[in-house]
């Protein structure tokens, strides 16, 4: 390990060493409060260790891979958004887990970080299991601690399926490894390359190991045959613990699923954004047509995020499909779409969990939709920022969720627009947008019935409220996010591009030219950076 | 202060406004004070920005701002201006705002703080809408308008309120999620065939672009599709018209003149501007089909509105004929035809606007909508009766009020477009014309009942079955009310009398909107040789003298 590594994974290291005299402290400190600010205090140390060095490849470096650690664009964009939004979950449960175990809580929130900086940084199988694990791992702790009515069955059952999940993944791995002889994901990546377009011989396992590493994957991101956990698991927890199982093995999922599928198994591509088209659909109209009957808060976000992981999918089907390089189809790769509306969702489910937390005050919990009726008169601060978050879930301007749809949206139509007349593709693609646009409209029926609730109803039972202030500043801090993103999304939208596109170079092979389902003539596979300024051919 | 940052202004002072008075609290007087100002302040300025437009100007006021940063790779600008199409849509919205903000006066009781902060959010989105020259700026401005009127409705609305915002909202985002697609890939095509590689989202641009490398036709049907989805919900045309009773008789009065008055004009308005210009060849094909939808919202609506046994389901259901009428003349692609239609949004919104309005105020004194529960009212509130007939006969189309002016065009319009094919195809001719005449069979039936409604309930003997008012009879329109509806008699009287001064204004922006689709449609002709290829204007069509004085 050199020092250079070290730099490196500073912010990581910081907050382990952190996180593991927490757990020491909390061992024989009687101190319940103040873990919190200490909690907080790292992240933005961490912050500040990130900030003093520079993405790779940005000094035009010829080895982004210090072993088996990618620093690249990619991997700062996700840091920095992990940071922020472990930022807001230590806010969230700040005084919440006073009640429980509070210098637990935060080392396993520090700890749960760390896994997810650590996947964004991988380079290499191993380290992206180890990311993934620690991400795990934290999370049966962490529904432990926030276990309600003194049942484990949330706990268990997530924990059991996780532990299955995870041996399809290395499963997948061990095929991927066979595939390629590697376990460094560039190296996998030039081994595929070479075993051509139609992946021959040992290649040929490597559309198995995507299959598997879709399901295994699809269970962290709640993807629809993987999903049915959710409700249950969110329910069975409190508030702030289901806001951090909505947001977190989604992020992890993500990224894993960028950096693997579509970045490291180049003719793997067809396979993929069939994959990941059908989930899409799938994931997004069965998570939202369940939620229309949820009355239970959290069960209702269960599948909402269900529901949201399926757009996610729509951006890596078309990050899949646009195989000619990174920046083909212009600014609106489906990575960097996928990027943006996790950072978009992430913030507005991370803010309606703030201020459910925030309603239910100390002791209880706001657990049913018709505990919120007629919030807007009790609590009007509160019952605006949940309407904010909603409509930006839906998905409506000048909201976040709305440019989040914008590139997403853009993204699929933009698959093949260019040849539309001898290519295979567009109708999929536009089926996948129509299906995408019409599960706005039937979302907004659950997110609507919330609004409604809070505002159209009469008081009934008035929710304690007044709870921790941690969790009001999460949710004011959600709510700038929210509106902040959706009046000024530029910067947002141009950097998760560039990330999207340094998870594409930082590999540094040119990519393989496709099969030809795409129907398409023979592009000149060019590195990315090429390729994006290339003008769009005549007609 | 130049014209640009005037402009600028009008569309931000009611967001501005809507954020004073979520400062000012639940002070009622307060909010209510400076609603009143700032919507004052709103239409103040649009007079002044619409008194010196300078007909025939395409980009009045623009003011242009790189809304996702000037390095940003995506280039949608905050852009707005006025045009003539847009030009009286935004004063009517001005227009209407403070009359909704004057008819809430007393009205509103419940929570005036959070109701005028809305109307005003409202106000902001309707403006901005009719400015806005980006495509991604229009859509943002066409979506934000449903979160306060869904508010609005949902929460000062009648009985079935819940229901009805809920509808209206998921109805209108279904539509209006497929026309953001449809945008989306006018845009796509526009930069995978311009040869600069830029992406562009201005409006003037893509129509520009588009004219000059149309898309493919079968991708301009799917997209004119795409487009219609949306825009025929919002207007809505006839068989897509299902949300709108509902929500015209839940809503709040502000509401339901908001609604008809000014959102419905965004379907209208979206075909104006995207449908016909950008998608000419779709628009010829698709002509036909949307010259009969429109023809059978007129008779059903009128049919439906004759049915009606609730004063304002009785006006929603009108709404739907006259829109109906709006589409006919827009899809008669007769340069005649088009000044009636967007002439005829103008009028309906001041018509229609003010039924709602005037309903909305013998609700307030008599708690019922039902045409049975009322009688005689002409006696107790004179001048009530008085705005209502006044709105009425606008609304049927009296000479000399500002309805007969716009669908007397729509009908030439209209008659012209059968004349046109008279020569080359009579079967289309024949067709048309009977489209044209069971048009003006819904101009008849519109005379029926609405004259009935007034007879109804101005007129014959009272009814105070369960309304005891005898002791304290409902006072009649107060000077608040009678200031939110003199301004819209007159521009129904203006309108009326000289409909050219605003005809003249609207014309120049109005000749490019159809040309490619004129144009289309002269080629499909032109299988026909001499006549059939004619440009509309030229066909000959024999007017009463008095009548055509009337017009010009």
């Amino acid at each position: 390990m050199s020092s250079e590594t070290v730099c490196l994974l500073l912010p990581e290291i910081i907050l382990a060493l952190v996180a593991t005299l927490m757990y020491l402290g909390g061992a024989f400190l009687p101190a319940r409060r103040g873990w919190s600010w200490l909690a907080a205090a790292t992240l933005i140390v961490a912050g500040i260790a990130l900030a003093r060095q520079t993405p790779a490849g940005a000094s035009g470096a010829a080895s982004e891979l210090v072993s088996s650690v990618s620093a690249d664009a990619f991997a700062y964009a996700v840091r920095w958004a992990v940071l922020g939004v472990g930022l807001i979950f230590v806010l969230l449960a700040a005084r919440t887990s006073e009640r429980g175990e509070s210098s637990e809580f935060m080392a396993t929130l520090l700890l749960l970080i760390v896994g997810l900086m650590l996947v964004s940084l991988a380079g290499d199988l191993v380290l992206m299991f180890a990311g993934l694990e620690l991400i795990s791992i934290p999370t049966y702790v962490l529904l432990f601690l926030g276990r309600t009515k003194g049942t484990l069955e949330s706990g268990t059952k997530y924990f059991f399926l996780s532990v299955l999940s995870s041996a399809l993944m290395l499963y997948g791995f061990s095929f991927l490894y066979g595939a390629a002889g590697d376990t460094q994901l560039s190296g996998i990546r030039s081994a595929l390359v070479a075993s051509g377009a139609e992946l021959t011989g040992t290649g040929a396992f490597a559309a198995l190991a995507l299959v598997l590493i879709f399901a295994g994957l699809g269970f962290r991101l709640t993807a629809v045959p993987f999903h049915f956990y959710a409700p249950d698991v969110y329910q069975g927890t409190n508030n702030p613990n289901a806001g951090l199982l909505a947001v977190a093995p989604k992020i992890a999922a993500l990224v894993a699923l960028v950096r693997i599928a579509s970045v490291a198994m180049p003719g793997t591509e067809r396979l993929g954004w069939q994959l990941a088209l059908a989930l899409a659909m799938i994931t997004m109209t069965l998570g939202n047509v369940l939620a229309l009957w949820q009355n239970n808060v959290r069960r209702l976000m269960a599948y909402s995020s269900v529901a949201h992981a399926g757009y996610m999918l729509i951006g890596l089907a078309v990050g899949f499909a646009v195989t000619g390089g990174a920046a083909e189809a212009s600014n609106f790769d489906g990575v960097g779409a996928a990027i943006f509306y996790m950072l978009v969702y992430s913030a507005a489910t991370a803010g309606v969990f703030a201020a459910l937390t925030y309603l239910g005050g100390r002791e209880s919990e706001v657990d049913t939709v018709d505990q919120l009726a007629g919030l807007t008169r009790n609590h009007p601060k509160t019952a605006l920022a949940l309407a904010i978050f909603m409509f930006s879930l839906t998905g409506l301007p000048p909201l976040a969720g709305f440019w989040g749809k914008f590139t997403l949206f853009t993204g699929a139509l933009g698959v093949d627009a260019r040849n539309p007349g001898d290519s295979s593709l567009w109708p999929w693609f536009l089926a996948l947008a129509i299906v995408g646009a019409l599960n706005a409209a039937i979302s907004a029926g659950y997110y609507l019935r919330i609004v409604g609730v809070m505002y159209f109803r009469p008081a009934a039972s008035t929710p304690a409220g007044r709870g921790p202030a941690g969790a009001a500043w999460a949710m004011a801090a959600c709510v700038l996010l929210v509106v902040g993103i959706g009046c000024a999304p530029g910067w947002f939208i141009d950097e998760s591009t560039r990330a999207s596109q340094a998870a594409h170079t930082a590999l540094g092979a040119p990519r393989i030219v496709p099969d030809t389902a795409a129907g398409d003539s023979l592009r000149p596979s060019l590195p990315a950076t090429a390729s994006a300024q290339l003008l769009p051919i005549e007609r | 202060m130049s014209m640009s940052n005037l402009l600028l202004t009008t569309i931000l002072l009611p967001l501005a406004g809507s954020l004073a008075i979520c400062a000012v609290g639940r002070d009622a007087r307060a909010a209510r004070a400076t609603a009143l100002v700032v919507s004052l302040a709103t239409l103040i300025v649009t007079a002044i920005l619409l008194c010196n437009y300078v007909p025939g100007d395409d980009s009045f006021a623009a003011w242009s701002y790189a809304w996702l940063g000037e390095t940003s790779a995506v280039d949608i600008r905050f852009d707005v201006a006025l045009d003539g199409i847009s030009l009286w849509l935004f004063g009517l919205s001005s227009l209407l705002l403070l009359a909704c903000v004057l008819l809430s006066w007393d009205a509103v009781t419940d929570r005036p703080g959070t109701y005028y902060a809305l109307l005003l959010l409202l106000g902001s989105g309707m403006l901005g809408v009719f400015a806005a020259r980006d495509i991604i700026l229009f859509y943002v401005f066409f979506e934000f308008t449903l979160i306060p009127l869904f508010l609005l409705i949902g929460m000062w609305g009648h009985e079935d309120r819940q229901y009805a915002a809920t509808k209206f909202f998921i109805y209108t985002l279904a539509g209006s999620m497929l026309t953001f697609l449809a945008l989306l890939s006018i845009v796509l095509w526009d930069y995978y065939h311009s040869p600069d590689g830029v992406m562009t989202f201005s409006i003037p641009q893509l129509t520009a672009g588009l004219a000059a490398r149309p898309i493919a036709e079968p991708y301009q049907l799917w997209i004119f599709l795409g487009l219609f989805a949306g825009f025929a919900i919002k207007v809505p045309l006839f068989p897509l018209h299902t949300w709108l009773p509902l929500a015209h008789t839940q809503a709040p009065s502000a509401g339901s003149v908001l609604l008809a008055g000014i959102l419905l004009k965004i379907g209208t308005y979206g075909f104006l501007r995207f449908s016909i210009p950008m998608l000419p060849d779709a628009t010829v094909t698709c002509m036909p089909w949307m010259l009969a939808l429109a023809v059978a919202g007129i008779l059903y609506g009128a049919l439906a509105a004759l049915a009606q046994s609730d004063m304002k389901r009785l006006i929603a259901y009108s709404s739907v004929s006259h829109l109906g009428f709006v589409m006919l003349g827009l899809f008669a692609l007769t340069s005649v035809g088009m000044e009636g239609g967007v002439l005829q949004m103008i009028n309906h919104g001041l018509s229609t606007g003010g039924l709602f309005a005037v309903v909305g105020m013998v609700y307030e004194r008599y708690h019922t909508r039902q045409i049975s529960e009322l009688g005689g009212l002409a006696r107790q509130v004179p001048w009530l009766a008085f705005f209502f007939l006044v709105f009425t006969l606008s609304s049927i189309g009296l000479p000399g009020l500002n309805g007969f002016a716009g669908e007397f065009l729509i009908l030439i319009g209209m008659f012209q477009r059968a004349f046109v094919f008279e020569a080359s195809t009579p079967a289309v001719a024949y067709a048309y014309k009977a489209i044209a005449v069971l048009a003006v069979f819904g101009v008849v039936l519109g005379a029926w009942y609405m004259l009935w409604l007034v007879q109804r309930v101005f007129f014959g003997p009272p009814l105070e079955s369960d309304h005891e008012h005898a002791a304290q009879p409902p006072r009649d329109v107060t000077p608040v009310e009678a200031a939110a509806l003199v301004p819209l008699c007159v521009f129904v009287l203006w309108i009326g009398v000289h409909p050219e001064f605003f005809l003249s204004r609207m014309r120049p922006a109005l000749q490019p909107v159809a040309q490619a689709a004129i144009a289309a449609l002269a080629e499909r002709e032109r299988a026909q040789p001499p006549v059939a290829a004619n440009a509309p204007a030229a066909a000959v069509v024999e007017l009463p003298p008095g009548v055509l004085s009337l017009v010009e």
